[in-house]
């Protein structure tokens, strides 16, 4: 491409690239652990009350709001919960075979088969103090523990995800739920209501995204693989279709992730002319057919060379990409006008 | 153990705590009324066959919270069922022999009873203005061990030590443990004797976390287990603590440490409840194991070898594990698990029945009418 470069567009161009970075070296914290098997992707769990050990009102809508939570949070094709009168996983309040001595709350899971859940009652007494949920109060007191959290909490281990590993100083609290250390009002994440980033993160690694157009949580930093797919060769001035490929990098770490087309992305197709060094911005390619593609076509009256590109986006949890680049060769001028100069045309 | 003096005292006090079965129970036991036990005779009768049993739940108020607690014991011929309302502050522990030790705290006292359930009577072994929040009887049974706290802070005051009979004090054994930020504030204080009842763990546990202190009452000597990943206590045998990693739930790993160096053994990737049990060729952790094709019990020694399956779980039933931590317990044979609903000891007799089982050979033995309920003592 012979044409006078765009400057302007280098430098816009050079500008996301650099915020794109940024963006990338903020997210140092990881994902939750894995807890034991998984349950089958998109599966319902539906759960009632344990005979004689019914919640009291408060928190059993405190436990269905969990539930709608986990649901609607989840990020992912990990399974959902829903109440159910009959529903075969039997959630109980008060003294539980499965709770031992301390926690307030505690779980069984049998995955993909089943789960238990207890929470302690209301006054329960352990060494420091006794408990409060915040739910059976009108006005919640300092110290309270939050049902809804506490039993989100619950349902993120059932879904298979073990305590978030927290940043030395905490800064990170409130990019998960489920946490060791659960905390009272009005500590910061005391009522938080639904699945933090890192939580997020582990279950898509653990059930995928819900489609290709989902968004990675930002917890988690995967790689992806951008390819482009050119004709080796154009006749002068008719068009040609460009494709790119966006994937994300296939590797184990990954888990499901790995090899996901990624769709609904801002892939752009960069173009110079072969043995020149700058790179200029063709534009954003539209989405191809296939999942992961991203298409362009172009008139092209001289060689050029392509490449996609990528940027790391700062609103989910992928690196920018290149690909390597192809070179189409444009034959010679052989019918209607053309152009006095030498130079190709990208039109 | 005086049996004469404490009932001028404490009578009362038992009157009291009864009159919290007047609040209503949204969890069972309807057809457990109060009991008012007299005052012991004599020494604590034999177990023998008729072993004692206990249960303890919560008792919700009419806006859910807790209102109080109710013991029911028995024994395991079917008889002596008998149940005792006490303060939301409560604990039950053993059985020793015939004896179940139920202690109470009604704000302003507390008060550790010992139950002879065979007898159908009761001793006072202890009161104290501090909290006493758990306590467990000395192998040799002419000792009460208790974990205080301070009334008005809640603050740990240690382990204190009390001869049973007219004259003995209570007097400190163990001091306080330090506070570590690490484990966050104490939850729970359990004491777990080894199976030899030479050493005593003291277990103090954090939200998630526990950190256990082995305490050899013969020598003084204390050591301590503090590993930050590790959970709730299961037992104590050969030289060993077997616990939990901590988790909050279950399937969870079994770890076996060595009190002495630390070293540690995995005993059970995934284990479900689980109890440490006196064979014949030693200690064993007896576990329920989780996953397809169902539950299964397992065992495994303690140093990780010999490890068995001991086939399927029984429909509905579940490995009973230890009062500390079921709220449930009843003396077992050597050798013998108990499986019942949900893990803990029935009170309703529609249900599946629990059962006794072997852990070297699988032999079953149904306990089914043991825990019948006779008429109930009123």
């Amino acid at each position: 491409m012979t044409r006078p470069l765009a400057r302007s567009l280098i430098i816009a161009v050079l500008a996301v690239t650099a915020a794109g970075a940024v963006a990338g070296s903020a997210l140092a914290h990881v994902p939750d652990p894995v807890l034991g098997k998984p349950f089958t992707q998109d599966q319902v769990l539906k759960f009632g009350w344990r005979s004689g050990a019914e919640p009291i009102a408060s928190v059993a809508a405190a436990i269905k709001a969990a539930a709608a939570d986990a649901t609607t949070t989840r990020g992912s094709r990990a399974a959902t919960f829903a109440y159910a009168a009959a529903g075969p996983n039997l959630i109980g309040y008060g003294s539980g075979a499965t709770c031992g001595v301390n926690g307030l709350a505690c779980f069984s899971r049998d995955a993909p088969n089943s789960f238990t859940m207890w929470l302690r009652e209301q006054g329960h007494v352990f060494d420091w103090g006794t408990l409060k949920w915040c739910q059976t109060y009108k006005v919640a007191p300092t110290g309270c523990y939050d049902v809804e959290t506490i039993s989100l909490d619950e349902f993120g281990h059932v879904e298979g995800l073990d305590h978030h590993v927290n940043l030395i100083d905490g800064s990170d609290y409130e990019d998960a739920v489920v946490q060791t250390y659960s905390r009272t009002k009005p500590k910061v994440g005391w009522n938080a209501h639904g699945f933090g980033v890192c939580d997020v993160a582990t279950l898509q690694l653990v059930y995928d995204v819900t489609s290709w157009a989902a968004k990675y949580s930002t917890c988690n930093l995967l790689d992806t693989t951008l390819t482009v797919l050119a004709p080796p060769t154009a006749a002068y001035g008719t068009a040609t279709t460009v494709t790119a490929t966006l994937k994300v990098s296939p590797a184990a770490s990954y888990q499901r992730l790995g090899g996901n087309p990624l769709s609904g992305r801002i892939v752009t197709l960069q173009a110079r002319a072969p043995g020149t060094t700058t790179w200029l911005s063709t534009g954003a390619m539209a989405s191809g057919a296939a999942s992961g593609t991203y298409v362009k076509t172009l008139t092209l009256t001289a060689d050029i060379q392509l490449r996609a590109v990528y940027l790391a986006p700062t609103d989910e949890g992928l690196t920018g990409s290149t690909s390597t680049s192809a070179t189409i060769d444009v034959g010679a001028c052989r019918v209607g006008l053309c152009p006095q100069s030498t130079g190709g045309s990208l039109q | 153990m005086v049996r004469s003096a404490w009932i001028r005292r404490t009578g009362p006090g038992i009157v009291a705590l009864l009159a919290v079965g007047m609040l209503t129970s949204t969890t069972f036991g309807a057809r457990d009324h109060p009991w008012a036990p007299g005052a012991c005779a004599g020494p604590a009768g034999p177990a023998a066959a008729d072993d004692p049993w206990f249960r303890i739940d919560p008792i919700l108020g009419a806006t859910g919270g807790l209102a109080g607690q109710r013991l029911v014991v028995g024994r395991t011929s079917g008889t002596g069922r008998r149940a005792l309302e006490l303060a939301p502050e409560s604990f039950a522990a053993g059985p020793f022999g015939s004896v179940v030790l139920a202690g109470t705290d009604d704000g302003t006292g507390s008060q550790l009873l010992a139950l002879d359930v065979v007898a159908g009577c009761a001793t006072t072994v202890d009161t104290s203005t501090d909290i006493i929040r758990r306590a467990t009887l000395t192998p040799d049974r002419r000792g009460v061990v208790e974990f205080r706290l301070d009334r008005r802070t809640r603050a740990d005051l240690g382990i204190w030590v009390k001869p049973l009979g007219p004259d003995g004090a209570a007097t400190r054994a163990v001091a306080p443990i330090e506070l570590d930020e690490r484990f966050g504030r104490t939850w729970s204080t359990e004491l777990v004797w080894s199976q030899d009842g030479a050493d005593l763990a003291i277990q103090s546990c954090g939200e998630s976390a526990c950190r256990t202190r082995v305490f050899t009452p013969g020598t003084g000597r204390l050591r301590l287990v503090d590993g930050l990943d590790i959970g709730p206590a299961i037992g104590l045998a050969d030289g060993r603590l077997v616990a939990y990693l901590a988790c909050r739930g279950l399937p969870c790993p079994v770890v076996a440490v060595t009190i002495e160096d630390g070293t540690r053994c995995i005993l059970a990737a995934e284990a479900g409840p689980a109890v440490v049990v006196a064979t014949e060729h030693g200690p064993r952790l007896i576990h329920e194991r989780v996953g397809s094709p169902g539950r299964r019990l397992g065992s495994v020694a303690l140093d990780g070898g010999a490890d068995q399956d001991l086939g399927p779980m029984p429909t509905g039933l579940g490995l009973a594990v230890d009062g500390v931590r079921s709220g449930s317990a009843a003396t077992t044979p050597p050798g013998w698990v108990l499986l019942a609903p949900d893990g803990r000891l029935p009170l309703e007799t529609d249900g599946v029945a629990p059962v006794l089982r072997h852990v070297l050979d699988g032999r079953v033995s149904t306990l089914d009418p043991a825990l019948a309920i006779e008429e109930v003592t009123r």
